[in-house]
């Protein structure tokens, strides 16, 4: 299930985002490899109901490590949402995601925005 | 391009490096700053010697403390700059900067393995007597190990933006 939401919220002040234009997206998935903390960003990879595999960008480490995202907190399997912008090229599955919804809990990476 | 960066990607250190909790890159990254800028700032005070600026300043004082700060500083950063790469390597497949920076560190490189070997750098650094046409050799010197290291500075800087 793929939502495009309004993309008229300006992009998220963030280095990174360039390739991420297409607009904000709601993506809602099954963890196929948990999240990773380790590189200059926190990942996740999630595959959709359509079949797809997503490869999603988190903020960095510490700061997803703050948000309460840890490592171990969402296990391999779990149907997560996850809020952000997806890559500008409908054929590659990638987002950078300020949100993460895994059951009744939210992670927000990034300050919300509303 | 692809072959050498998935090698890394999938290296000994790489792993090493991944396992080692949530402020590693955060550290590294650091290290690579420091590098850069004990690199940077060594390395400037040389060139603008080289292109007249402190001319009561022997080059031979200049070069004492500055070139093994520089040297010191490439290590760190170029060590820093590989294990930094190693994170998520094939993400850089692609990304200009990244194609512009690494060889313009070999050209750095180069250019300090031919100015080294120049008689008029030897001259200035022996404290001998300068030949005429050293002041412009050295002047060129200067001028593109500035240029050289700021475009390595700038692509570097440049690569997460992409």
């Amino acid at each position: 299930m793929l939502i495009l939401l309004s993309a008229t919220v300006p992009v998220c002040a963030h280095h990174g985002w360039s390739g991420n234009t297409a607009g904000e997206v709601e993506i809602t998935g099954e963890v196929v490899s948990g999240v990773r903390l380790s590189g200059p960003h926190g990942t996740l990879q999630i595959r959709d109901a359509d079949g797809n595999v997503w490869d999603i960008t988190l903020a960095p480490g510490p700061r997803t490590h703050r948000a309460g995202l840890r490592e171990d907190t969402i296990p391999v399997g779990a149907e997560v949402t996850v809020h952000g912008e997806r890559h500008e090229d409908p054929e590659v599955f990638e987002a950078k995601v300020r949100r993460v919804i895994w059951e009744d809990e939210i992670f927000d990476v990034y300050p919300p925005r509303d | 391009m692809y072959e050498w960066m998935a090698w890394l990607e999938a290296s000994a250190l790489a792993e090493f490096l991944r396992g080692l909790g949530i402020w590693t890159y955060g550290l590294i990254n650091l290290a690579h700053v420091l590098g850069i800028s004990l690199l940077f700032g060594s390395i400037a005070l040389l060139d603008l010697r080289l292109l007249g600026a402190w001319r009561n300043i022997p080059v031979a004082t200049i070069a004492r403390p500055t070139v093994p700060l520089a040297a010191t500083g490439f290590v760190l950063a170029i060590t820093s700059g590989i294990m930094m790469l190693s994170f998520n390597t094939t993400e850089y497949h692609g990304n200009p900067f990244l194609y512009i920076k690494l060889p313009m560190v070999v050209i750095g490189l180069i250019n300090v393995a031919i100015v080294t070997r120049l008689p008029a750098w030897r001259r200035a650094i022996s404290g001998a007597i300068a030949e005429p046409a050293d002041g412009i050799f050295l002047n060129i010197a200067g001028a593109l190990s500035l240029l050289i290291w700021l475009t390595v500075i700038v692509c570097g800087r440049m690569i997460g933006y992409w």
